[in-house]
């Protein structure tokens, strides 16, 4: 009943309008806009009778008005001020990142790793001319052993009056002293190298071999084995192009490489050192930890804190029971022996990793000594077990009736922690301590610039694989930070600022790769705008849009008729 | 001159019953207020009393009352509360203070009443202006609706703005444009939202302008009218940078309601889209609600033209809905200017639906906010459900209401068509 009349009014409308009749329009009302509200009366037909068709009375022209001009307020809002802020909010920024750039620093394009160490001999028994014969001899057989370009040894002489002390631009010295044979011994305080020879090895300026240089070089050699072959590791398993890497690496020497690097904890600037005291029993309750890292581990911790910074917390814990009740340890029972759910082993404080010592006081013994295979694996004396990247247990035997826990007989705990510590860091096994500190502070920059390099090349892939992903301008400011670092941390490869600058870019890396509002919008494809935005702006685009397209047809019609009543009026 | 006695008399009375009420309730019931301050349907974080008195601890011990995020009210409302003798040993003062603003937000809704702007303006008068409710009961209306009476009780600082909005409405009704301007410029500043108000309110004191001073461009009324507000806004944050010695206090309050960065549930419907929002689309929706709240002003003035009065109502009614933190004081200011439109009553159509709506949202509100918060056995979709009822029923009325107004102009045009049914084309 409701909907025929209508259709047939309209259908009337279009006629009179085609007619060109004076009859206002009213064809363009049928907007649901409540403020362009106009009323008509509902028809009140009789049953059967002809239809009787009341026509709402023209608009006036002040009311078609008024609607243009509330359509206009509505959409000036949406056009000056909605359009600018949507454009605003939404467009995603994305900061220029020299993209070309960092894939060439994640390909090795950018730096080629080199190892520049300087060698100096300090030889004042020999004349000057000898002396630089066999520099030059041991040079050649150097060069003649080496067949890794990344890592070079270069010979210098010392001069005579820097006798005594070791130079600290050069990485180790050779202090040639003449004796009755051939002898080589490491100073324990200083990169020195200590070497004795028969007067009669000295090599005659005409000859073009010795055996003194022969042995130096070999010497150099076997001292820079391991840090060699770390390095070339680090480059063959990073996306270093082949011409760098070293070819001679077996296969067994990368086996016990990667095993060392398992071990290890991955780098940080901090590590937390926890130790704990666990009794299974009620004694002993207390234990002069401080006074004993202070004598027995302070001296490394020094020594290693220009690579790491350490922070230390201690506690005790007793009636500890242990996750294995074993009297006596088999293997299998020392991965199981920590009681991680009893245990108040906090896994990180602080965000540093934390490194666990253990010392147990109780009466368990270790079966056992391992065989030589298994120690790879797991650094086992009689007392202690080294967990990879966890820490170390030390079983402590004590009398019964002990109540504290004095500094010597903390000693030997500590002296193992100490040298576990060092292989956690993933120092070298072999060479003095301050020759293996130094290599650790260059496999250490290595190692970051490789991977500070290889972050820059995936946050250049993401970047170019998702085009739709905002870059923030803290992440160009992350990434040409680190770029500037880890050239210069390229150019002073080796040295102490080398390892700083390195350190500075990782960080930098891993924080302009990290964003918080990037990795949010990780995920986020054009798909899902249509849903954020729809529930809200469709049905309120709805009777804007029907409201503008309503009003416009009318407009076209009205000046149509305009058009065809001037028209009219000019014929007659 | 007995007329005037006996208006004199009733209004005396009116005022001493609303009073005598509101005291009552203050100390007869001592836990309520405390109570009431706590609902999130009458405090907001932008006008909780708790919040206040934050602030005013923090101002009192010299430390910026912006610390802590806590408190995001104007900085005049703390020298005002610090004169009051302290709240935590004479409460009384403050009561008072609050009832006082009630009673002037009465009085001029009296002379609101009493102007019959709402019969008849200036370019329209109504067919059906006899049939309207005095001065008398509307105050009453608004003194006692209970609505008014919980925000005062719950000590809300929006009273204020709705005693500013008032007066504001009054001045201009009773032709003195600057004073409506100062007025505006006060709720302004208490509350950002009644900005939104000038355009209709220039109208209006443009309209009701007295012969003896009137200006016939309305572009220059209207310049002279908007530079007036700047410059009153402009002193009273000059007042509270001298207040407070920053300028902190402008992100801290405007700030708060622009970001919605406090996201306190509330009776709007802000709070829980906002909880739900994609962080990288909050910006860009912050700014479609806000506009969406300022589009209704150029459509309701130009539609309705001849009766500004109206398109404060109703915009008042649409604030209550639809801004960022509103609570049912709102509402109450709302319900306090609808009885001014007593002669088009009969012309709504969904009264009974409304009130139905509003009545079962008020009280189902507190209970689902309890089931969420307190009892644990809903969830915040209860609550969300429950405002959406309650902004469900409120745009029934403001509809229904604009339907009537709309109808009674029409017929002026269409007298044949008075008293028959009409439709939409």
């Amino acid at each position: 009943m409701q909907q025929g009349p209508a259709r047939q009014e309209k259908r009337v409308q279009r006629r009179a309008a085609r007619r060109g009749a004076n009859i206002a329009d009213i064809g363009g009302r049928a907007t649901r806009f409540p403020l362009a509200m106009t009323t008509q009366l509902q028809q009140q037909l009789p049953g059967n009778g002809p239809r009787a068709k009341k026509q709402p009375p023209p608009e006036k022209a002040s009311d078609v008005r008024r609607r243009s001009y509330i359509i206009l307020s509505f959409w000036l809002i949406v056009l000056c001020l909605g359009l600018p802020i949507w454009w605003k909010t939404t467009t995603i920024y994305r900061a220029d990142l020299p993209v070309q750039e960092m894939l060439d620093w994640a390909d090795g394009k950018a730096c080629r790793p080199v190892f520049p160490l300087r060698i100096s001999i300090q030889a004042n028994a020999l004349q000057d001319q000898e002396a630089q014969n066999l520099l030059r001899l041991t040079q050649h057989a150097l060069d003649d052993l080496n067949d890794f370009s990344g890592h070079h040894l270069r010979l210098q002489l010392a001069p005579p009056a820097a006798a005594e002390i070791h130079d600290p631009e050069s990485v180790l010295t050779i202090r040639l002293v003449p004796g009755d044979t051939t002898t080589s011994t490491f100073d324990p305080y200083e990169p020195i190298l200590c070497i004795t020879y028969p007067q009669n090895a000295i090599p005659s300026p005409t000859s073009s071999s010795s055996i003194l240089a022969t042995y130096i070089a070999s010497q150099l050699r076997s001292t820079f084995a391991e840090e060699q072959a770390t390095i070339s590791y680090l480059l063959s398993t990073n996306s270093i192009p082949s011409d760098h890497r070293s070819q001679g690496l077996s296969s067994d020497v990368a086996e016990s490489l990667s095993k060392r690097t398992t071990r290890s904890l991955k780098y940080a600037p901090t590590y937390h050192l926890t130790f704990s005291l666990l009794t299974s029993g009620p004694l002993p309750s207390s234990w002069d930890i401080e006074g004993a890292i202070a004598e027995y581990m302070k001296p490394v911790l020094d020594v290693l804190s220009p690579i790491h910074n350490f922070t230390i917390d201690t506690q005790v814990q007793l009636y500890a029971t242990p996750g294995v009740q074993n009297q006596v340890l088999n293997k299998e029972d020392l991965s199981s022996f920590i009681n991680a759910a009893e245990w108040p082993l906090s896994p990180s404080i602080g965000g540093a990793p934390t490194i666990n010592f253990i010392v147990f006081v109780g009466n368990q013994t270790i079966a056992s000594p391992q065989t030589p295979e298994e120690g790879d694996a797991t650094t086992a004396t009689s007392h202690s077990w080294l967990i990879p990247q966890w820490g170390t247990v030390y079983l402590l035997p004590l009398a019964h009736d002990t109540t504290h826990v004095s500094s010597s007989a903390l000693k030997l705990p500590l002296l193992t922690f100490t040298s576990h510590l060092l292989s956690f860091t993933g120092a070298p096994h072999s060479g003095s301590l301050p020759l293996r500190l130094s290599t650790l502070a260059r496999i250490r920059s290595a190692d970051l610039l490789l991977r500070a390099s290889s972050t820059l090349g995936s946050l250049a892939r993401l970047a170019l694989a998702l085009p739709s992903i905002s870059i923030p301008g803290s992440v160009a400011d992350g990434v040409s930070k680190t770029m500037r670092h880890l050239r210069l941390a390229c150019e002073t490869l080796g040295g102490p600022e080398g390892l700083a600058h390195a350190r500075v870019a990782e960080a930098e890396a891993e924080r302009a790769f990290f964003e918080k509002s990037m990795v949010g919008q990780l995920y986020f494809p054009d798909e899902h705008k249509i849903a954020v935005y729809m529930p809200l702006l469709g049905p309120v685009a709805v009777p804007l849009v029907m409201g503008l397209l309503n009003e416009l047809k009318a407009w076209r019609k009205r000046r149509r008729e305009a058009a065809e009543a001037g028209a009219e009026k000019k014929k007659e | 001159m007995d007329g005037a006695k006996v208006t004199l008399g009733r209004m005396a009375g009116l005022y001493a019953g609303a009073a005598v009420l509101r005291l009552a309730v203050f100390t007869l019931i001592p836990g309520l207020p405390d109570l009431l301050t706590g609902r999130v349907e009458i405090s907001t974080p932008v006008t909780s009393f708790k919040r206040l008195q934050e602030g005013l601890f923090l101002y009192n011990h010299n430390v910026s009352p912006y610390d802590g995020g806590v408190y995001h009210q104007a900085p005049l409302f703390l020298p005002l509360f610090s004169l009051l003798p302290s709240f935590a040993s004479l409460p009384i003062f403050t009561y008072l203070l609050y009832i006082a603003v009630d009673l002037v937000s009465a009085r001029a809704l009296w002379r609101i009443a009493d102007s019959g702007e709402a019969v008849s303006s200036a370019l329209f008068t109504s067919p059906r202006r006899e049939k309207r409710w005095s001065g008398l009961v509307i105050a009453a209306v608004f003194l006692f609706n209970p609505f008014t009476i919980a925000t005062c009780i719950g000590r809300s600082t929006s009273v204020f703005t709705t005693c500013a909005i008032l007066h504001a409405i009054a001045k201009a009704v009773s032709g003195a444009p600057l004073g409506a301007m100062v007025a505006l410029s006060f709720a302004s500043y208490l509350s950002m939202y009644p900005l939104f108000l000038l355009p209709p309110l220039v109208l209006l004191c443009y309209d009701r302008q007295r012969p003896e001073r009137a200006t016939n461009s309305p572009l220059k009324f209207a310049a002279v009218c908007a530079s007036a507000v700047a410059g009153v806004v402009a002193v009273l944050f000059q007042l509270s940078y001298l207040v407070t010695g920053s300028w902190e206090f402008l992100p801290s309050t405007y700030g708060v309601q622009l970001t919605l960065s406090d996201l306190t549930p509330n009776v709007g419907l802000w709070w829980y889209f906002f909880i739900e929002m994609f962080d990288s689309f909050r910006s860009f929706f912050l700014a479609v609600f806000w506009l969406h709240l300022s589009s209704y002003v150029g459509g309701l003035t130009v539609r309705i033209r001849r009766q500004p009065l109206v398109v404060l109502t109703l915009l008042l009614g649409i604030f209550a809905i639809f801004k960022p933190y509103p609570s049912i004081s709102d509402m109450s200011l709302f319900l306090a200017v609808v009885p001014l439109y007593r002669h088009v009553f009969p012309l709504m159509r969904y009264t009974f639906v409304s009130a139905a709506v509003v009545l079962y949202a008020s009280c189902l509100g507190p209970a689902f906010y309890y089931l969420w918060i307190y009892a644990g056995s809903g969830n915040a979709n209860f609550f969300y459900a429950i405002t959406l009822v309650w902004g469900l029923g409120l745009s029934l009325l403001v509809c229904d209401l604009m339907f009537a107004v709309l109808r009674d102009e029409w017929e002026v045009e269409r007298p044949e068509m008075a008293g028959k049914e009409i439709r939409q084309i």
